[in-house]
């Protein structure tokens, strides 16, 4: 199949040379002790020693982070510096929401397309633990009206009403998984789904069984081993190497136990069945083929190309369906042409409405103006060492871990063939990018 | 020489203080002579305004010359220089214009005296700056004024606790306690010398908090601070020891309130007399004796390549490999290699303990379980465990992942550096380092050269030491190296006393009084019992009995009373506190301290308790034997270096000088005396410390 690589309109070849992630923790876990920037530097610092090239390489960092730390507020540029990167190195933030460690990688990769840098650290962070606790907005105008109190019975006004202003925090991280435009929780948009393309509760639990268990057999079988780095956190500077969330022994019964978590009582999304909110990041190193082979360094594998789309906000998690179309379909393919597929399990439900949609005739000629189904992977080759459910879903890292753990896979795994990694984005959009580990061949 | 100039333009007469013989400015004759005679020009036309500046970069004034206080012996003339450099500052202070010292650099001692006596110091931000009155560190206490201006700055609390610990401070921090009126950077020094002139002669009231007027309290306050510094020398005789410590304590007492006249002939009077005690001279010579270190010619020769060394990679993550990650991490990244996480996390732990005001430099540790990032390692240091397999094993696999110019340094404290480079495939890089526990504390470090190391290696390793802020010590490839074998003869002695029926306390308390920084049973309990007994059974081996720990000492190993880690040896531990005697220890013992007393004809008639004279005698002559053994098997270069390495590697009491020179003032019949009463044999060297 000759391909005509048009959307990149480039001949260079994107190649990732080296790829590390950290555990990932649950929120208020093992990661505690260590803010987003900090658990960036460890990856970045890792990632640099792991690989044979020098600081003075690198042309560019380029990492995405969601709940972007007040007191980092490029936390790129602190993470590079921090991590020994020489100060002359630009560094920048990028924000799609979920896949902001995706985007972080795409645009690494178009920047070394366009032929303005050849070396890039690209990579995501998040730690969803340190997301902070806001004061209510009637609180900040009371607390602004006492700095501008000149006279005392002024202030004294100002300072009641700041007593009187509402005290209870907002809580960042749930107003961040709130879409503002349809006013609806993430939860809430997956329980949409459930509705319409008809999916149990039963369903979706054993789907999280099944992630459970992968991700449970995959560190058994020491497959994670290099992916991920250890990491010594405080207080008790303890070594974290297993992602914290994985249940081993996770079954259908304890997850009958669970109440919905978004739309009591008659909802399907569970805790259980929902990914994990996390702490974690994942750092790649980019470059094209020429410049890897002429340095001799090692090859984990090649973006070729990558999409991103639009879709409904209340529906935000059919987005891989969208993207992953958009993308395939300029080269003729679809989703059971890969060797492996990862879809960001956001939710179950979530999830299995993607398949669902990529093989229903109706949707796909609807929504996506195709001529039939365009046809869902199978479930062996999905998701194979388990996804966001076990691992958990640090918002900013899983665009990046999703490269990375799908470029392991067909290097190690399948032995070469394409992959897709795609996921949905809160705000209705899909990100999808296709790789594979060997030069694209027609 | 001119080392003094003074120039003026416009109304600014500035007196600039820049020298080629020596690296920083000191108050020598030669500057002091030239200070005295611009400022009689001065008085007699003065300017609007005079600024003193210094034209060395990074150095103020680094103090008066320590040569001549080290040289002075009549206490009558000591107290003249005082009066001399008093003199100096005060017709600084009384000069009609006012004043302003531009401090960019090291400003200590006797230059931060004359600082002081400008109207305004201007402290220039800068890594280098810094302003202190050591004195105190050198047995004597400021005597150009200093007692009374400094008090007078920035109040009696602060002042007091300056002098008595010596510590310096930075830029910033000067200008925070009112030391310095302004801080700037280099830049704005023009327009600082602008902003404080118009402020005229500076009329300053006293800053001292509102209670310290009050008899009582005032009282207290010196009686806190007194006996907080004492706490430290409860077991010396303080008047032989440290004696300015509590002198200087009394002469701030006493000076409060004083009229300035007096206060400065107490000052000077009180100078005079702690700068001719033994105590002062010796530990000016133990600062010469670092500073001979630290720039030795090895150093010297090695800097430039250690200069460009960044990437260290430490192997073993226990309390000394984790010391030394953070010796290392001063001024570079560092790899901390372990092979469990559980070593790993413990060591990071520690770690974390002592970076807990510096996180910049924790964050420059990483971590680490596989060989990851050695190829861009610039030197392998490992401190893994004291068995030769291990080792070899160990650098097989790392010089199979470096480069073939990474140093190799291994921190063996028995095996052998040439054995360990038996297998290397470039084996002239590996050098031995030998750190002392705890390594962020100790300053000695043992330079070992083994048989194939390139005199460039061992160059590089000396200088990277020095880098990393420790004193070098080269030294040859023996079992034990230098202070180690000096060491052992010395436990080895005190365990013998021991067990010839003296009580435990009363050994340690002994030496203690003698100044060393622990007794030597304690010091074995807290270096570990198997360790020690490892350590003699190794090095018995070498050099005979008189390295080996006694026999009982087995049994205590096997029974697992290994000292402070588990919470019993010769004495008992509550964690790192030191509860009583262990009450088991007759067990091991009782029988054969009976025995060995009858057959041991030299320890037989100390059956009853000996006095502490006795006992520090009976311990040190082994390790004086040793260390002339040393000294004629050529291990260690000369008789400075091996007092530096005792003082600095094992806490031999400062104020007496060293080993060496301690003997040294004993007098020779008294010495030949002592050794043939104890049974020992005269050493064929022992003229050398008289030398």
């Amino acid at each position: 199949m000759a391909v005509d690589r048009k959307a990149t309109g480039s001949n260079r070849e994107v190649v990732v040379v080296a790829g590390i992630r950290t555990p990932m923790g649950k929120m208020n876990g093992c990661l505690e002790g260590l803010s987003a920037v900090e658990l960036g530097m460890h990856a970045v610092r890792e990632l640099l020693a792991r690989s044979p090239l020098t600081r003075d390489d690198i042309d560019s960092v380029i990492i995405g982070n969601v709940i972007q730390p007040t007191d980092a507020v490029n936390i790129s540029r602190v993470i590079s510096l921090q991590a020994g990167i020489p100060r002359q190195v630009p560094a920048h933030t990028v924000h799609r929401n979920c896949a902001s460690g995706m985007q972080a990688v795409t645009d690494a990769a178009e920047k070394i397309l366009a032929g303005r840098a050849e070396v890039v650290v690209a990579g995501g962070v998040e730690s969803m633990t340190h997301a902070p606790l806001l004061f209510h907005d009637r609180f900040r105008r009371a607390v602004a009206g006492l700095q501008r109190a000149r006279s005392i019975p002024d202030k004294a006004r100002a300072a009641l009403g700041m007593l009187k202003a509402p005290w209870k925090p907002r809580i960042a991280l749930m107003e961040g998984l709130t879409d503002p435009v349809v006013n609806l929780n993430m939860g809430q948009t997956a329980e949409i789904l459930a509705r319409e393309f008809n999916i149990s509760r039963r369903e979706q639990d054993e789907f999280s069984v099944q992630s459970h268990q992968r991700a449970d057999k995959a560190w058994e079988d020491e497959w994670f081993s290099s992916e991920v780095m250890h990491l010594f956190a405080p207080p008790k500077y303890a070594a974290v190497h297993r992602d914290e969330g994985i249940r081993t022994g996770q079954n259908m019964e304890a997850l009958a136990k669970l109440r919905p978590a978004f739309e009591k009582p008659l909802g399907s999304v569970t805790a259980g069945n929902s990914s994990q909110i996390t702490d974690g990041a994942a750092m790649l190193l980019l470059t094209y083929r020429e410049k890897a082979e002429a340095e001799g360094w090692p090859i984990l594998g090649y973006l070729y190309d990558w999409a991103y789309s639009g879709c409904d906000p209340a529906r935000m998690g059919l987005g891989p369906v969208y993207s992953s179309n958009t993308l395939l379909s300029r080269y003729g393919m679809s989703a059971k042409d890969m060797a492996r597929v990862e879809i960001n399990e956001a939710f179950a439900a979530q999830v299995l409405a993607c398949l669902k949609a990529m093989d229903s005739k109706q949707f796909c000629t609807k929504m996506l103006g195709a001529k039939a189904a365009v046809g869902a992977p199978d479930m062996d080759r999905l998701n194979v060492h388990g996804g966001a459910i076990a691992l958990g879903h640090p918002v900013g890292m899983s665009g990046a871990r999703l490269v990375l753990t799908l470029l392991r896979q067909l290097k190690h795994d399948t032995g070469g063939g394409l992959g897709l990694a795609t996921l949905c984005i809160g705000g209705g959009q899909g990100g999808a990018i296709l790789v594979g580990s060997e030069p694209w061949k027609s | 020489m001119e080392v003094v100039t003074l120039s003026r333009k416009g109304g600014v007469a500035r007196l600039r203080l820049s020298r080629s013989d020596r690296s920083v400015n000191v108050l020598d004759e030669a500057c002091m002579e030239q200070l005295e005679a611009h400022l009689g020009t001065l008085e007699k036309s003065a300017p609007q305004l005079l600024v003193i500046e210094s034209g060395m970069p990074g150095c103020f004034i680094a103090g008066a010359d320590l040569n001549i206080i080290q040289s002075v012996t009549d206490a009558d003339a000591a107290t003249r220089l005082a009066e001399r450099g008093q003199a100096l500052c005060r017709r600084i202070e009384a000069l009609s214009s006012p004043s302003i010292a531009v401090v960019d650099g090291a400003c200590m001692g006797g230059g931060l005296e004359l600082a002081m006596s400008c109207d305004h110091i201007i402290a220039v931000y800068g890594e280098k700056t810094s302003l202190g009155l050591p004195e105190i560190k050198i047995g004597i206490h400021p005597g150009f004024g200093g007692c009374v201006r400094l008090p007078r700055r920035i109040g009696w609390p602060q002042a007091v606790e300056m002098i008595l610990t010596g510590r310096p401070v930075d830029a910033e921090r000067a200008h925070r306690i009112g030391l310095a009126q302004l801080a700037c950077h280099p830049e704005q020094v023009d327009d600082a010398i602008k902003h404080l002139a118009s402020s005229g002669k500076a009329n300053r009231g006293r800053t001292e908090p509102w209670w310290f007027h009050i008899w009582p309290i005032r009282k207290l306050f010196f009686y806190k601070v007194r006996e907080k510094a004492l706490a430290r020398f409860r077991h010396l005789d303080i008047e032989e020891a440290y004696p300015s410590v509590p002198g200087t304590i009394d002469l701030l007492e006493e000076i409060y309130g004083m009229s300035d006249g007096l206060a400065y002939a107490r000052e000077a009077g009180s100078l005079g007399k702690y700068a001719v005690t033994p105590a002062c001279k010796n530990l000016i010579r133990v600062f010469f004796l670092g500073e001979a270190l630290k720039k030795q010619e090895m150093v010297r020769k090695g800097k430039p390549v250690a200069k460009e060394l960044r990437r260290t990679a430490i192997y073993g993550a226990g309390v000394m490999g984790g010391g030394i990650a953070w010796v290392a991490s001063r001024d570079g990244d560092v790899d901390l290699h372990d092979i469990t996480g559980d070593a790993l996390g413990h060591g990071m732990k520690l770690l974390a303990k002592l970076a807990r005001r510096d996180s910049k430099r924790f964050q420059r540790i990483r971590p680490a379980m596989d060989s990851s990032g050695l190829a861009s390692t610039d030197v392998v240091i490992e401190a893994v465990l004291e068995d030769i397999d291990v080792k070899k094993q160990l650098w097989a696999d790392v010089e199979s992942a470096v480069r073939k110019d990474t140093l190799l340094l291994t921190n063996t404290s028995s095996l052998s550096v040439s054995d360990q480079q038996a297998g290397l495939k470039y084996p002239g890089r590996m050098v031995g380092l030998h750190f002392f526990n705890p390594a962020p504390k100790m300053p000695l470090v043992e330079v070992v050269a083994g048989s194939k190391s390139t005199k460039k290696s061992v160059q590089t390793t000396a200088a990277l030491a020095a880098r990393w802020g420790k004193f070098p010590v080269v030294v040859a490839d023996c079992p034990g190296f230098l202070v180690n074998r000096c060491l052992m003869p010395f436990m080895s002695a005190a365990l013998q006393l021991f067990e010839c029926g003296q009580k435990l306390e009363h050994i340690d308390g002994a030496l203690k009084n003698f100044g060393m920084p622990m007794g030597a049973i304690e010091l074995a309990d807290r270096v570990g019992l198997d360790i020690c007994h490892h350590v003699g059974s190794h090095l018995s081996e070498s050099y005979g009995k008189r390295m080996a720990m006694p026999l009982w000492f087995d049994q205590m190993v096997e029974k697992g009373v290994l000292g402070m880690k588990s919470g019993r040896g010769f004495y008992l531990y509550e964690g790192e506190k030191r509860l009583g005697m262990n009450p088991e220890l007759s067990q091991y013992l009782k029988l054969k301290s009976h025995r060995e007393k009858e057959f041991d004809a030299n320890l037989a008639d100390q059956d009853d308790a000996m006095t502490d004279k006795k006992i520090v005698e009976a311990c040190l002559l082994p390790m004086l034997t040793e260390a002339l053994a040393c000294l004629s098997e050529k291990v260690v270069d000369s008789t400075e270096h091996l007092d530096a390495a005792m003082i600095y590697g094992i806490g031999f009491p400062p104020f007496r000088g060293g080993l060496l020179h301690y003997f040294s003032t004993i007098k020779k019949d008294e010495l030949r005396h002592s050794f043939k009463s104890s049974g020992m044999k005269l050493p064929a060297n022992l003229e050398v410390i008289y030398e």
